[in-house]
């Protein structure tokens, strides 16, 4: 088929062609084609096959609403080939349909599947017997869907951006009323974004002769300075903020004002054989002659239900093509059926009241069921709408304010008398599609309402009906009128589903946005790295989990020296002249007669007395003091103390230096020796005792050291700018090189720190747990004179034991209980749980955690227990496997 | 030794931006300035930069001041930078009184007449001029994560974020200013 005499408006530049495949043949086109129009000019007329039945459809919209020509570009499916710019050498793939678009096995279910696959066939087969689902939901992946993704993950991606745009007006929809909004706006000096998803702006004008001023109009846009997307739908309004996705850009745009000018959605009819290729509506019509150039067909039939419908026959005759009847439904005539095996050959025209029916040989069948508002999106953005009976559809009744609705959405300028279609016609000549993307038809919805779904919005659930491609752009009317006509009650009364986004089709990588995790780095890692430590996830940190051998790191510790990396512990600085009462208030011990250079280890808890997180508390002077919190709680602790201080209005600040801190622990035998090598303080056990805190350089860097022992052993925590965090490391295991010093990482830290049952919070503490259960009834000072968080509730715990206790237990060296496993009483029911386990080379045998009844919180009592299928006999310990009275820290 | 002295860069040691790294491999040439690696110069030039700044001093201080929300006062070469009514961040002064943060923060300038785009594939605040003038100050969510930014000049903006993000911010940065043309720049 050769293209048309030259259009006025044309898109196409017919002095270069586009080379393509389709389904591996090469196909050329022109540039300014989309992948549709040039396939048309080919005699292409089936382009892809129905979701259900593989019904073979051809083009129906050519504006992007409908499902009729999904393809595969380049191996991506769900590509719309109405809209898709041709592009050279582009590979062009058909969907769902096997072997070929022509010869498709499954169009079997089209000729005998019927009667087996009415709504919601899924819920009622495939269910027995069941020993046979493996296979059947082998066959259903195989069946369902449009396309396949691509298999080679590296295939699957690409990229794509979020752009956020700020903007004082936002206009959805590029069409002439689109336009002429933006436009005033920007010329009263607003931010104008305009988002259209034509290729170009000026809808439907476009193809109806308006293009000069369209073209015009968007030209005058542009230099008044609105922002114009072109291939730019907008997917859908969340609470003042609309998601436009273009290309490989989902921008999320905020605006003062929305103005909507969607335009209004040219209606299918219902009626049998409505989906065959032939079909068409009259604005794809006037697109292909206008834009491409394409003569739609040879002898036409227009069948339409208002004067904007029947213009297409004018078109037509432009275009040279036979118009070979019209059925004017106000004049009392519709379509009943369209006849034809690959596509259209002949249609049956009839009266509405049934006295006449007339069959017509053609080759394009032009329908237009009239223009319903596309109101999704200003629905989406709160707007409401009503039934209007007199133009058949639902319009916009209500707008909340700063969103504004104009052109045809609004219900502008649709003067001229509409009929309104009957729900469907010619429904015993054969399947008549109110839903094209999943295949329903009248009859299903008949069902439907039989079997009890007689709401619109059971339905749509139950059969489909405007979940596809289109969102319901082609069959939300059909399927109201078709519900109201089962039900017996008005199209107000079934009213409409919920608009919901996405209003376009998107795939699901535009959502996804970029691929960055936010990953903190503490400013030793990349020496971590050098170092070959496998690095994992640790909260929102990035963290050295070992260097190798998590064992032999430990067991230097208690040998020689190691050396962590403990950057990411929470720090703040709580200043101020209510300081050491502020704290005193939020921690069950006491903070106010802590002595400048001392520290004190505190368990914070909530108002109900529970364990929330703990750390030490190191008094720097008077009114200053150094806290430090788990990695992870490091944010929920803040947060907590900036709540309490606000609620308290004391004289205190915070600030928080997690970041700023670097912080390393140097522990083991030689610690102070190597301490002594990098710092001019006296770090004897008298100078520098345990829990002391002193301010000094190390390595020529002003840090804070506090004499804390998690690990056990002798240690220094040394705190310092992470400006420094590469020469101090390097400068510690350089000074301890001689010494024997190695890196630790975190798993060896918690296996030292197991040894000496030193709880982790969150693992061996949950939401229940109290100080008292986890055997700290030590820091509970309930004689304080203070009120504290959780006072009152401790003071009950106090009265109340608790039925479970956090012990320790050992095991012989060999198999570790996982974290999790039950604790069995001596019926075999679980009475308690395990929170940490590992083997411990230093002890030469398997050591835990674990919350058991409180009469087996003795020692030498024996557990047992359940992990997995073994049963694990351990004795519980209530001091510490290592160093139980604390002299080696101490020493 | 002070009592906050182990917070502040002051000792004898080179003190290194968390993305020192990073814009090593950028090809920067680097000079040691008030006890600082700094990034000097770079191979590569372009109306579009980004700059490390995290040598930058700042200071957090407390106590109520005169300055109007949203809006940082330039001073001396410095910023008061407000944050809530009775706290303030202090950017480049040397004689601030308060808790050093200068490590807390990291911070990296976005120069160009593309700075706004490059920020809007990454944060969600509104850096428009006529709500976003220079001296605006404003804190919120930088690459899904907590910062600060503050409007220098009509195409200049520093952001401010936390010390430990430094290399995944200069990842996100980066990748962001590269369809713009946009390279590391001192």
């Amino acid at each position: 088929m050769s293209r048309l005499p030259k259009q006025p408006g044309e898109r196409i530049n017919r002095a270069r062609t586009v080379r393509f495949t389709f389904d591996g043949k090469p196909v050329d086109g022109l540039a300014g084609d989309t992948i549709a129009s040039a396939l048309y000019v080919e005699g292409q007329r089936t382009f892809s096959r129905s979701f259900k039945y593989h019904r073979r459809r051809g083009l129906l919209c050519c504006a992007g609403q409908c499902p009729n020509c999904l393809v595969a570009v380049d191996g991506a499916p769900g590509v719309r080939a109405c809209t898709e710019p041709l592009r050279e050498g582009m590979r062009v793939e058909h969907l769902n349909a096997s072997p070929s678009l022509e010869r498709d096995l499954m169009a079997v279910t089209d000729a005998v599947g019927g009667p087996f696959t009415p709504p919601g066939f899924y819920y009622k087969t495939f269910i027995r017997p069941r020993r046979l689902w493996p296979l059947y939901e082998k066959v259903l992946r195989n069946a369902a869907g449009l396309g396949r993704l691509r298999e080679k993950q590296d295939e699957r991606e690409w990229r794509s951006e979020y752009r956020r745009r700020h903007a004082d007006v936002l206009v959805i929809g590029g069409g002439l009323a689109g336009l002429r909004a933006a436009l005033a706006a920007a010329e009263a000096g607003e931010d104008v974004v305009l988002a259209d998803e034509g290729a170009e702006p000026g809808g439907r004008a476009l193809a109806d002769g308006r293009h000069d001023e369209a073209r015009a109009l968007a030209a005058r846009a542009a230099g008044a300075g609105v922002e114009i997307l072109s291939s730019a739908p907008a997917l859908g309004c969340f609470d003042g903020l609309v998601a436009v996705w273009q290309g490989t850009t989902l921008h999320q745009i905020r605006a003062r004002r929305l103005i909507f000018a969607t335009g209004a959605i040219e209606q299918p009819l219902v009626f049998a054989g409505n989906d065959l290729p032939g079909v068409m509506l009259s604005g794809a019509v006037r697109r292909l002659i206008s834009l491409y150039a394409v003569a739609p067909g040879t002898r036409a039939v227009v069948a339409a239900t208002s004067d904007r419908g029947l213009e297409v026959a004018e078109a037509l005759r432009a275009a040279r093509v036979e118009v070979v009847a019209v059925a004017d439904l106000r004049a009392g005539w519709t379509v009943l059926e369209a006849q034809g095996r690959k596509q259209v050959r002949a249609v049956v025209l009839g009266a509405i009241d049934g006295s006449a029916e007339r069959r017509i040989e053609c080759d394009l069948l032009v329908v237009s069921g009239g223009f319903a508002p596309a109101t999704s999106l200003v629905a989406q953005a709160g707007g409401r709408t009503a039934y209007d009976a007199r133009r058949g559809h639902f319009a916009l009744a209500d707008l909340p304010d700063g969103v504004e609705a104009v052109g045809a959405v609004a219900g502008e300028g649709a003067t001229a008398p509409e009929a309104v279609p009957p729900a469907v016609s010619g429904a015993q000549r054969g399947k008549c599609f109110a839903c094209i993307c999943e295949d329903v038809t009248a009859k299903d919805i008949h069902l439907s309402v039989d079997e009890g779904y007689d709401s619109i919005e059971l339905s749509k659930r139950y059969t489909t009906t405007t979940m596809g491609p289109c969102q319901g752009r082609m069959c939300q009317l059909p399927a109201v009128r078709l519900m109201a006509q089962e039900t017996g009650q008005d199209l107000q009364s079934v009213g409409t589903t919920t608009a919901r986004p996405p209003w376009s089709t998107v795939p699901l990588g535009a959502l996804a946005g970029p691929t960055y995790e936010p990953a903190k780095r503490s400013a030793i890692h990349a020496r971590h790295r050098e170092l070959g430590a496998r690095v994992q996830w640790a909260g929102d940190w990035r963290r050295a989990y070992d260097y190798g051998d998590p064992q032999a790191e430990a067991l230097a510790v208690h040998e020689s020296a190691g050396l962590i990396d403990v950057s990411t512990l929470g720090k703040l600085i709580v200043r101020g002249p209510d300081a050491a009462e502020f704290l005193d208030r939020l921690y069950p011990n006491r903070f106010s007669n802590l002595k400048p250079g001392r520290i004190r280890y505190g368990v914070l808890t909530s108002d109900a007395g529970r364990i929330m997180d703990d750390g030490t508390i190191c008094r720097l002077d008077d009114e200053s003091f150094y806290v430090t919190t788990t990695s992870s709680g490091a944010g929920a602790v803040e947060q907590w103390f900036a709540w309490w201080l606000a609620d308290w209005g004391m004289r205190v600040t915070l600030t928080d230096v997690t970041q700023g801190l670097a912080a390393v622990n140097l522990a083991g035998p030689r610690a102070r020796e190597i301490m002594g090598r990098l710092s001019e303080l006296d770090c004897s056990n008298e100078a520098f005792a345990y829990l002391d805190g002193k301010r000094a350089a190390v390595a020529g860097v002003p840090s804070l050291i506090l004499r804390i022992g998690f690990v056990g052993e002798v240690g220094y925590e040394i705190h310092f700018p992470a400006a420094y965090g590469h020469h101090v490391w390097d400068a510690i295991l350089e000074a301890g090189a001689e010494h024997g010093i190695r890196p630790f990482g975190l798993e060896p830290q918690r296996i030292l720190r197991l040894q000496k049952m030193h709880i982790l919070v969150g693992q061996d503490t949950d939401s229940e747990s109290t100080p008292f259960g986890a055997a700290m009834p030590w820091i509970v000072k309930l004689d304080k004179d203070e009120d504290f968080i959780g006072k009152w509730a401790l003071e009950h715990a106090a009265e109340h034991p608790s039925e479970t206790a956090l012990v320790g237990f050992a095991m012989p060296d060999g198999d570790v209980p996982t974290e999790g496993a039950a604790v069995l009483d001596e019926r075999g029911e679980p009475v308690g749980q395990v929170t940490s386990a590992r083997h411990s080379r230093q002890l030469g045998q398997v050591i835990g955690m674990a919350w058991v009844p409180s009469p087996l919180a003795a020692d030498g009592a024996t557990i047992t227990i359940s992990d997995e299928r073994r049963r694990l006999s351990a004795s519980v310990l209530t001091k510490p496997f290592y160093d139980p009275e604390g002299e080696v820290l101490r020493s | 030794m002070t009592a906050f002295e182990f917070l502040e860069v002051s000792g004898d040691a080179i003190a290194r931006s968390p993305m020192e790294r990073q814009a090593l491999a950028a090809g920067a040439r680097f000079e040691v300035r008030d006890g600082w690696n700094v990034a000097v110069s770079y191979p590569a030039n372009g109306s579009l930069t980004w700059t490390d700044m995290s040598h930058l001093r700042k200071v957090e201080v407390h106590g109520t001041h005169d300055l109007t929300p949203g809006l940082a006062a330039k001073a001396n070469g410095s910023w008061r930078c407000p944050i809530t009514r009775d706290r303030m961040l202090v950017l480049g002064a040397s004689d601030a009184d308060g808790i050093d943060v200068t490590c807390s923060l990291a911070a990296l300038a976005i120069c160009g007449p593309q700075a706004r785009e490059v920020f809007a594939r990454f944060c969600a605040l509104d850096l428009r001029e006529r709500e976003m003038p220079v001296g605006g100050f404003r804190p919120g969510s930088v690459a899904r994560t907590p910062g600060y930014v503050l409007r220098e000049d009509d195409d200049r903006f520093l952001m401010l974020f936390g010390w430990a993000l430094g290399e995944y911010m200069w990842t996100v940065v980066s990748d962001a200013a590269a369809p713009f043309g946009g390279v590391a720049g001192a």
